[in-house]
C-alpha cells in the first residue's frame, strides 16, 4: 500500500486540481455571458458549471495526471538535494506542472487558447495557482498512511464522475440525452416522453447517489445496489436482442463495465473486512 | 414481373443521378479558390502565397507575379480571389489573404490589383482588419460584390478573440461592406455610431466561409460553428447574428461556450447543423447544366465530404451531393457556361469537373 499510494496520490491530487481549473473557465464565461444581459440563473449557472466539469474536466484530466505525474517525480528527486520544505516543493511542481502544460496546449493548437478561462494573465494566475493546491494536496495525500479505502473511495469517486455524464444529459438537455438511446423525444406522447424523461433520469441520479454513498460509508450495498443495476441493464439488453429481436447493439459492453466496477468495489470491501 | 419491372426502373432512376467527375487538376499547393476568366481559363490561389493563371485545355499554368508577402500558417494564407464585376473592361482583381503587420501580429488584408501580362499591376491594400492576432485561425476571407457594386469581406473571430464578435470596435466575428476603392459606403448601417467602426455591416459571426449575393440581392452566408453549430444565416444590415452569446455547439474542449441558444435582438440561422458538417463556400446555381440543381445553394463541406443542395424556397430540404468524392471539400464554383468544379481541400489538392447527368 505505501507503494500504491502514490501513482493514486497523483490521480487523486489530479481530479482536485480538475475540480479547481474547471470553474475557471465556466465562471469567467458566466461572467461575460452576465455583461451581455443574458438570463444567468442559478440553474444555468449549475448547467455550465457540471457540463464543464465533466466534459472538459475528463479532457483535463489526462493532461493533468501526466503532467503532475512528471512533475511530482521530478520534485521528489530534488527533495533529495535541496534544503527547501517538502510540501512546498510538491505544491510549486503543481504550479510548473499546469503552467507548462498549459503552454504546450498553446503551442500545440497553433497558439490557440483551448481554455476560455487561461486567456487573461488574472486566469492564467488562478491556473497556476489551482496547480499550486494540486502539488499541496498530493503531499498531504502521500504524507499518511493509508489502508486499501483509499483505493476504494478514489475509483468510486471516478465511477461516480462517469455517471455525472449522463445524469447532467438527462437533466439539462434531455431532448440530446434521448437521442443518444434512439429517441426523437418530440415524437412522443406527452405521457411516453414523460415516463422516458422520469425514468432515465432517476435511473442515472440514483446509481449516481449509489455510487457517493459507498464512497462515503464504504458499505458495499451502495455499491452492490450500483452495479446490480446495470448489470441488469446489460442482461435486458441482450434478453432484448435475443429474444425479443432488437437491433443488436454493443451497449451491454458498457452497461456490464458499468456493472462490474462497482461490484469490484464491493466484494473487495467485503472481502477485506472478511 | 411487375417486381421485375419495378426493379429495373429503380436500378435505371438510380444510375441516372449517378454524376460523373473529370479530375481537371492535381497536385495543386494547398489551392483554396478559384474563379474564371473565361470558360477556359481559371485563376486560382494557393496558400502559400501563389496565385496562378490555368488553362483546362492545355493545363498550361502561369505564376502571376508581384504577389504580396503573406503568413501562410494555421488556417492563414493566400485565401479568395474574385474579379471585379467589369473586370472585362478594367482588368481588376481583389485578394484576400492574412499577414503580419510589422512583423508582429497577424490580421486579414483586402487588395485590389490589375492582371496585366501576367502581373498584378497597382496593387493596393484596400483593407485591413483591426483584428490582430498570434495564431492564424478563424480568417474568414470570403469576398462578394452586391447588386450596387460595394464589397463584402468577412472577417473571423480568431478563435481567441470570440467575445470581441459582440463589440463593435474591432473586425472580428464581422462582414464589412466597403467601396472597390476601399472608402466606407455612407449608407453603412453603423456609420453614424460613433463607437462602432464604419465599415461593419453585419456582427456577431464565427468563421465565415460561403458567402452569396442572389441576383435579387440578397446575402446569405454560411459559418463554421464550434463542436456542432455550423450556421447558414440571411444577412441584413446592423443584425448580430449572436456569436457566442448563442450557439447551437460547444467547444472542441467539451466546455460550454454558451447555455444559450436564443436571445431577443440576437438572429437565429435559416438552418444549423449538428453534428458540424465544416461548410467551406458555396454558390447558388442558376444555370441550366444541371436542371435538379437550378435555384439551389451548393455548400461544400469540409467534415462530410459532399455537397449539401438546399432548396432555396424550402431551406430546410438537403441533399448530399458528390459525396462519392470521398474528400474535403474546399471550394465550388460554376463555369460562365454552367459547369460545376470542386475543389478538395489540403495539399496535392484537385479541381474536379462535375459532368451533368
Amino acid at each position: 500500500m505505501n507503494t500504491a499510494k502514490y501513482p493514486f496520490a497523483v490521480l487523486s491530487a489530479s481530479l482536485f486540481t480538475v475540480m479547481l481549473i474547471t470553474p475557471i473557465s465556466s465562471i469567467s464565461n458566466l461572467i461575460w455571458l452576465n455583461s451581455l444581459n443574458m438570463s444567468i440563473g442559478i440553474f444555468t449557472s449549475l448547467e455550465v458549471l457540471l457540463f464543464d466539469f465533466q466534459r472538459l474536466g475528463i479532457l483535463l484530466y489526462g493532461i493533468i495526471i501526466i503532467a503532475f505525474g512528471i512533475a511530482f517525480s521530478i520534485a521528489s528527486f530534488l527533495s533529495n538535494y535541496i534544503n527547501f520544505s517538502i510540501k512546498y516543493l510538491y505544491a510549486l511542481a503543481g504550479a510548473c506542472a499546469i503552467g507548462i502544460a498549459m503552454y504546450l496546449i498553446v503551442e500545440l493548437l497553433f497558439e490557440s487558447e483551448l481554455l476560455g478561462g487561461y486567456r487573461t494573465i488574472f486566469g492564467k494566475i488562478l491556473h497556476w495557482l489551482a496547480g499550486f493546491f494540486g502539488g499541496y494536496f498530493y503531499y498531504f495525500l502521500i504524507s499518511k498512511n493509508y489502508n486499501y479505502t483509499f483505493i476504494i473511495r478514489y475509483l468510486g469517486v471516478l465511477y461516480a464522475y462517469i455517471i455525472l455524464g449522463f445524469v447532467l444529459n438527462w437533466i439539462f438537455t434531455p431532448e440530446t440525452a434521448a437521442a443518444d438511446f434512439g429517441f426523437i423525444l418530440k415524437e412522443l406522447s406527452d405521457n411516453a416522453q414523460n415516463a422516458l424523461l422520469r425514468d432515465f433520469t432517476s435511473f442515472f441520479v440514483a446509481t449516481f447517489i449509489f455510487a457517493l454513498l459507498g464512497v462515503f460509508t464504504l458499505n458495499p450495498a451502495w455499491f452492490f445496489s450500483a452495479g446490480i443495476i446495470y448489470l441488469g441493464a446489460a442482461i435486458f439488453n441482450l434478453i432484448a436482442i435475443f429474444i425479443h429481436g432488437t437491433e443488436y447493439n454493443h451497449i451491454y459492453i458498457g452497461e456490464i463495465l458499468l456493472g462490474l466496477w462497482p461490484i469490484s468495489l464491493a466484494l473487495i470491501i467485503l472481502i477485506k473486512k472478511n | 414481373m411487375k417486381l421485375f419491372l419495378l426493379s429495373f426502373l429503380l436500378l435505371f432512376s438510380m444510375h441516372s443521378f449517378a454524376y460523373k467527375y473529370e479530375t481537371v487538376l492535381d497536385n495543386l499547393d494547398d489551392a483554396w479558390s478559384f474563379v474564371f476568366l473565361n470558360e477556359d481559363t481559371i485563376l486560382f490561389t494557393e496558400m502559400p502565397g501563389k496565385l496562378k493563371i490555368v488553362s483546362l485545355t492545355n493545363k498550361s499554368i502561369i505564376n502571376v507575379g508581384n504577389l504580396p508577402e503573406v503568413e501562410y500558417s494555421g488556417q492563414g494564407g493566400l485565401s479568395e480571389v474574385i474579379l471585379d464585376p467589369d473586370f472585362d473592361s478594367n482588368n481588376k482583381i481583389y485578394i484576400s489573404y492574412s499577414a503580419k503587420k510589422d512583423n508582429k501580429k497577424i490580421t486579414l488584408y483586402l487588395s485590389s490589383a490589375e492582371l496585366k501580362n501576367n502581373e498584378l499591376v497597382n496593387r493596393k491594400v484596400i483593407f485591413e482588419a483591426n483584428a490582430y492576432r498570434r495564431s492564424p485561425a478563424h480568417m474568414g476571407a470570403k469576398i462578394a460584390f452586391l447588386n450596387d457594386g460595394t464589397l463584402l469581406l468577412t472577417s473571423g473571430d480568431g478563435y481567441d478573440h470570440r467575445e470581441k464578435a459582440q463589440r463593435l470596435d474591432n473586425h472580428f466575428g464581422k462582414i464589412i461592406r466597403i467601396n472597390r476603392d476601399g472608402s466606407i459606403p455612407q449608407d453603412n448601417p453603423f456609420i453614424s455610431d460613433p463607437n462602432a467602426l464604419s465599415d461593419i455591416y453585419s456582427y456577431g459571426h464565427r468563421n465565415m466561409q460561403g458567402l452569396v449575393v442572389t441576383s435579387s440581392g440578397l446575402i446569405f452566408e454560411h459559418e463554421h460553428g464550434p463542436k456542432g453549430g455550423d450556421e447558414l444565416n440571411i444577412i441584413k444590415p446592423s443584425l448580430n447574428y449572436g456569436w457566442p452569446a448563442i450557439t447551437y455547439g460547444i467547444d472542441y474542449s467539451g466546455a460550454v461556450i454558451s447555455p444559450f441558444t436564443e436571445k431577443e435582438g440576437m438572429e437565429q440561422p435559416l438552418f444549423y447543423w449538428i453534428p458540424s458538417i465544416a461548410p467551406s463556400d458555396m454558390i447558388f446555381y442558376e444555370k441550366d447544366l444541371y436542371p435538379e440543381l437550378k435555384n439551389n445553394f451548393l455548400i461544400t463541406a469540409l467534415v462530410s465530404k459532399d455537397v449539401k443542395q438546399i432548396n432555396k424556397n424550402d431551406l430546410k430540404i438537403q441533399k448530399s451531393l458528390f459525396s462519392d468524392l470521398n474528400s474535403r471539400l474546399r471550394n465550388i464554383q460554376d463555369s460562365p457556361k454552367g459547369y460545376i468544379y470542386i475543389l478538395t481541400d489540403g495539399s496535392n489538392n484537385k479541381l474536379i469537373k462535375v459532368i451533368p447527368k
